[in-house]
């Protein structure tokens, strides 16, 4: 018996790693078989194709990596055609992470996709710092997440993951908003915001200027967020932010998270994941604890 | 592609600013192309956090060979790497130039853009081209071999003065078929200009800072110009080779 199995909204996980949004894709079926996460997430898909924002898209600075990537995609229709097919051969849960620009344009994004085999959650991407108009300017508002993720829940059955930014003054009020509204579940977090500037040049080191943060730096930034969030609301969280080892992901647990996303650290060892998975139920029969107990086992 | 943790083989200086590194692998020297590269780091250096990218220099039996630039911390901490120490490669990745078959062609690289080049040549070769082989650096510390028609800026080693204006002034009586270059942008733009004006294809191998390097983030786009339209394009996955006449250059 598998202990680390989890229950995450609707869906049953085999283990509590999956992959964060926009640092992972099918390229990896070639190093390890994928159907062994316990859920996939896909880059990010809006209503029609995103070019993505002009380079310098990535700068990497002390201990984390800087990105301004603008939500490249090819768009529902061509995520449809080409990707869904290909995901959904793998034996796995999915999570298709969306964004669009408004309300409406959410809710028939989600009507499209419901239309689909092979999807079991969507990850309600309200958090991007590098579009605008969309991604953060919704993620921001309590009450506009109240109104997308009601809006949301009355399209779909399927797990609604709303995932928050933490470039705002309350998460935990905003979390609360999304759960009130019918979310099955919230990941976080999304980036921080971040800069680097060329001191030669005296121009800034990304095309946007400003962009989101991730890896190791911001791990306890990520880690105090997930910590209070999860002693604010009983729906369960999907933790990340510069998870880059098995120690990484048990903090998160221990903190509230039901499971856990490796994002920046896919770059860096692209086994990680695999090796996080072994980590974590090793760790459970070393210290005699089953995972659900592990979960939000913090002693204060 | 593979990932795997392998035992250095061996890092030789080749002078103050670069050396070559070599490991020993059966599976990671199979059907490499040439122009591919592998995503190598020591995991047991925390930061820099990512890998960095490493055109294919050499290939010889199941020995593997990377010839680097010291120019930052990462490629600093590869260069005093011991025999034995472990590091971690990501490769073969890329689409590497397309070999032609029977032709004339011509090779230019720059600087540390020599690198993907003598296995090019090799291939090149094998595939029954005649090959030119241009090369040129700043002084005579970037000229690796004398076999290869160099030109140094500063006349410390073969020719005096840039590349392409050697290439430039005897292009038109070499009559060449196919062009290979690779080494700082200016130069290739400036070759990708001249043979357009010939109408001789081009192919440039350029380099962008990584993350993924398999194509999954998309922090490596460059803007090509596909069916009238500008697109990105991946230096890491639909790259790093590209047709020189569809690149749009920075200005």
């Amino acid at each position: 018996m598998n202990k680390c199995e989890i229950k995450f909204g609707k869906m049953r996980w085999k283990n509590p790693v999956t992959v964060a949004s926009g640092t992972f894709g099918l390229e990896y079926a070639e190093l390890f078989d994928l159907s062994q996460l316990g859920a996939l997430t896909t880059k990010t898909i809006t209503p029609e194709p995103k070019a993505g924002n002009e380079p310098q898209r990535i700068i990497e600075t002390e201990a984390g990596l800087l990105n301004s990537i603008g939500l490249q995609n090819p768009g529902v229709q061509e995520f449809i055609k080409t990707d869904l097919p290909e995901y959904s051969k793998i034996d796995t849960n999915l999570i298709v992470s969306i964004s669009a620009s408004s309300i409406n344009e959410f809710a028939s994004l989600v009507k499209k996709l419901d239309t689909q085999l092979g999807i079991d959650a969507y990850e309600i991407n309200i958090s991007c710092p590098n579009v605008e108009n969309e991604g953060i300017a919704f993620g921001t508002a309590p009450e506009i997440v109240f109104d997308l993720t009601k809006k949301l829940r009355e399209t779909t059955d399927r797990t609604l993951i709303i995932k928050l930014s933490p470039n705002v003054t309350s998460i935990t009020d905003i979390a609360k908003h999304a759960e009130n509204a019918g979310a099955d579940g919230l990941a976080l977090i999304n980036t921080l915001y971040g800069m680097a500037i060329d001191v030669e040049t005296k121009r800034p080191k990304l095309h946007n200027i400003v962009g989101g943060y991730s890896g190791p730096a911001i791990k306890p930034v990520a880690l105090q967020n997930v910590y209070k969030v999860a002693n604010a609301i009983k729906i369960p969280i999907l933790a990340m932010g510069g998870i880059s080892s098995v120690n990484d992901a048990l903090e998160f647990i221990i903190a509230g998270a039901t499971a856990i996303a490796v994002g920046t650290y896919n770059f860096i060892n692209p086994l990680g994941t695999i090796e996080i998975i072994e980590g974590i139920q090793e760790y459970c029969i070393s210290h005699n604890i089953s995972y659900k107990k592990l979960i939000g086992s913090i002693q204060i | 592609m593979y990932f795997k943790k392998i035992p250095v083989l061996k890092v030789e200086s080749v002078n103050d600013e670069y050396f070559v590194l070599r490991i020993r692998d059966k599976e990671l020297t199979q059907n490499i192309k040439p122009g591919q590269f592998f995503q190598i780091k020591d995991p047991d250096v925390a930061i820099p956090l990512l890998p960095r990218p490493f055109g294919v220099y050499d290939i010889k039996e199941d020995v593997l060979s990377f010839l680097i630039k010291k120019v930052g911390e990462s490629t600093k901490n590869l260069s005093i790497l011991e025999e034995g120490h472990i590091i971690q490669l990501l490769g073969p990745l890329g689409n590497g130039f397309p070999v032609a078959q029977n032709k004339k062609v011509l090779i230019a690289s720059g600087g540390i853009g020599y690198a993907p080049m003598p296995y090019l040549e090799q291939k090149l070769k094998e595939a029954g081209n005649e090959v030119w082989f241009y090369h040129g650096g700043q002084s005579s510390n970037d000229v690796f071999c004398d076999d290869v028609q160099n030109c140094t800026e500063d006349g410390s080693c073969g020719h005096a003065g840039l590349v392409t204006e050697h290439i430039e002034n005897c292009f038109d009586s070499m009559d060449v078929d196919v062009v290979y270059a690779c080494g700082p942008e200016l130069m290739l733009q400036a070759l990708s200009v001249l043979c357009n004006e010939r109408n001789i294809p081009i192919y440039v191998s350029l380099e962008r800072i990584m993350a993924c390097g398999v194509g999954a983030c998309c922090g490596c786009v460059i803007k090509i110009k596909e069916n009238g339209k500008v697109v990105y394009k991946k230096v890491c996955k639909d790259g790093p080779v590209f047709g020189g006449a569809k690149v749009i250059w920075d200005e």
